[in-house]
């Protein structure tokens, strides 16, 4: 039997490179979804992970480290957050 | 919504679920202030006693610290304690200096209780009398020295 394929499409599924059940500790929302101000998660809404090895929704923990009291410091661990250069990030 | 409804709504419905041991959820009517009261059994010092915790949450919350205090009823005293000034004030870093927006809550109340299950000293802080006299209505108001960490 020949088949002949005339249309076909395509679907796919995507997540964050982080534990799947793994929320931002500051909104609480998981990772795959938005920060409380977004509307589209992916790469409108980005992750952004700490040397620390911390994760957070990018837009959550930049609110946190424009304010004074944060003094720069990981919510996590309190460690000065400095971010993970792209080469660094260790895929799966 | 905004980050502070979205994040306490959460932390409610997980709240109702049910909270850690010697917890309970009083009332949360609006966002805004929750009363939790607070058991401590493993202290002979609180042993069969309960406590109030008003919590109140700013349009800041989780970025900026909740007022979080002890209030006082009929059968709900203030518990006895070196940091934990007779009008419900209580001195502790993460109610202050040391707040992250990833405390919540329960990890807030789990602080005190342990803070409290630690204690033998059945005292009120040494400056007590000066602080009630000329303290803020709200604990979040006073700027608190950290001078001991041992207790």
């Amino acid at each position: 039997m020949k088949v002949r394929i005339k249309e076909w499409n395509a679907v796919s599924i995507w997540h964050w490179n982080v534990s799947e059940d793994e929320v931002c500790g500051i909104c609480r929302v998981h990772f795959d979804g938005t920060c409380p101000s977004c509307k589209y998660p992916g790469d409108d809404c980005p992750i952004i992970i700490g040397k620390c090895n911390h994760s957070f929704h990018m837009h959550c923990l930049l609110k946190w480290l424009e304010l004074e009291t944060s003094r720069g410091l990981c919510p996590m661990c309190r460690q000065p957050f400095q971010t993970l250069g792209e080469d660094e990030v260790i895929t799966t | 919504m905004d980050i502070c409804k979205r994040r306490l709504m959460k932390e409610l419905s997980t709240a109702e679920k049910g909270l850690p041991s010697g917890l309970t959820l009083v009332s949360a009517n609006d966002l805004t202030s929750w009363y939790i009261d607070i058991t401590v059994d493993s202290n002979s010092l609180y042993q069969g006693q309960i406590y109030r915790l008003m919590f109140m949450y700013s349009p800041n919350y989780p970025m900026k610290v909740p007022n979080v205090q002890f209030v006082p009823d009929e059968n709900r005293p203030i518990p006895i304690h070196p940091h934990i000034y007779a009008n419900g004030h209580i001195c502790l870093d993460i109610l202050g200096d040391g707040w992250t927006p990833v405390q919540n809550t329960v990890s807030v109340c789990l602080s005190i209780q342990s803070m409290l299950a630690g204690n033998h000293t059945n005292e009120r802080p040494p400056d007590n009398d000066s602080y009630v006299r000329s303290a803020p209505k709200y604990a979040q108001d006073s700027r608190f020295i950290y001078h001991d960490d041992s207790v």
